[in-house]
């Protein structure tokens, strides 16, 4: 039964069920009721989404060490850098907020990065197979909670507040999280759960991903 | 194949026959869907709370600015309304959306799906609930960007003589996003498939 399931799909999105089919290159299924993306041929994606959260992981290292914003307010200066933000929102006793911050602007985002490269690493050599599969579901539900896409569009809009009030300098973190985002976006997030999963197949596995017809 | 048969793994996407009152994925081995009384019990508890949450994050002062010793404070629907008066259109119309609206939407398609279980209304069909709930997951999170712009200006803002610090209505604001989120994650897929043809 196990193995007739495996050739089976439920769509992500309107939750319409399908028989998986082996995909030739660079090629994806889509969902026959709504359109949505079911899975692609992963061939090269997970080695590029590896690749990329190497490069990610840089850029959040970058984003979290080095000012994003330099503020001047009345001839004081003021650097905003996130770690230093989470941190004053629990010196201002708001723990609830800093504690959400924390986890969704900080830990999910580096969770996920770590999560991808070590996969990269145990799947290459083949290792502690049990130990891969829990980094993939750590993964899938890490991520609903990185939120540093929605957290640059807030600093655009803080950027709006704040003019005519202060003279605003980007610093290097502020680039650095721009292409980190950009990577996020057409990389990482891009990466599929059952992607993941048959990347992990594949990697762990002596035969061919080649489920259904 | 008959679909109701199956259900989906939220985590690792497998496929699992939909038998009995709790259902474990027979791959990643996490609870797919619990019992379906509870669920609905704990759907409807967090919505409320949410709901509530909303409230207070709405009356509340989201924003404190505090300027030589003297406080102003501004709520969600101050903020929108002084960006407006400002010329600000665009970002007072993100703002509106993100903090007002999209909660709201949220907290009616949880109720739709809810309400629906227990009283199907003739035209539904699962395949729109389905795509409901996916639309409250996809556009739950964007309901965080004005907590992040209090975060930023409070950590940009804090200087001798000025100074910006989240409001009580900034907590409320945090716990009603968790509470929605909770809620919808309470929604297991079997109750939108049931929900088509009631009890």
């Amino acid at each position: 039964m196990s193995d007739s399931l495996d050739e089976l799909i439920i769509c992500s999105k309107c939750h319409k069920l399908h028989r998986r089919v082996k995909l030739p290159h660079k090629k994806v299924a889509k969902c026959s009721h709504c359109g949505n993306i079911l899975y692609s041929s992963v061939a090269d994606t997970m080695q590029k989404a590896i690749a990329f959260a190497i490069t990610a992981l840089t850029l959040f290292i970058i984003v979290n060490i080095f000012p994003i914003l330099k503020v001047t307010i009345a001839s004081e200066q003021t650097n905003l850098i996130v770690p230093e933000m989470v941190y004053i929102m629990f010196e201002n006793g708001f723990i609830v907020i800093g504690s959400m911050l924390l986890i969704v602007v900080l830990l999910a985002p580096f969770i996920v990065l770590l999560s991808f490269i070590t996969l990269g690493v145990l799947s290459y050599l083949k290792i502690y197979k049990h130990f891969a599969r829990k980094i993939i579901l750590f993964l899938i539900i890490s991520r609903q909670w990185a939120m540093v896409d929605i957290f640059t569009i807030s600093i655009l809009v803080a950027l709006v507040k704040l003019f005519g009030y202060a003279e605003i300098h980007f610093g290097v973190a502020f680039y650095a999280l721009l292409l980190f985002v950009i990577v996020d976006i057409f990389f990482l997030k891009t990466i599929r759960p059952t992607e993941l999963w048959i990347y992990f197949d594949r990697k762990y596995s002596d035969r061919k991903y080649s489920k259904g017809s | 194949m008959r679909e109701e048969k199956y259900i989906r793994c939220p985590y690792c996407e497998s496929v699992n026959e939909s038998k009995g009152d709790i259902v474990y994925c027979r791959n990643c081995k996490n609870r797919i869907s619990g019992k379906k009384e509870i669920n609905l019990q704990n759907a409807w508890a967090l919505l409320i709370a949410a709901m509530l949450f909303y409230l207070i994050a709405n009356l509340n002062p989201i924003l404190v600015v505090v300027k030589f010793g003297v406080l102003s404070e501004s709520t969600i629907m101050e903020g929108v309304v002084s960006l407006w008066e400002e010329g600000n259109y665009p970002i007072a119309a993100i703002i509106f959306i993100a903090s007002i609206f999209v909660p709201l939407l949220k907290f009616i398609l949880i109720l739709y799906i809810l309400i629906n279980y227990k009283k199907p209304t003739g035209g539904s069909r699962r395949v729109d609930q389905a795509k409901l709930y996916h639309i409250t997951e996809v556009i739950g999170p964007w309901s965080m960007i004005d907590i992040f712009v209090v975060a930023i200006l409070t950590g940009i803002v804090h200087m001798h003589n000025v100074k910006i610090v989240a409001g009580v209505g900034a907590t409320a604001f945090v716990l009603m996003v968790l509470l929605t989120m909770l809620s919808a994650m309470s929604i297991d897929i079997r109750l939108i498939k049931e929900g088509k043809d009631g009890d």
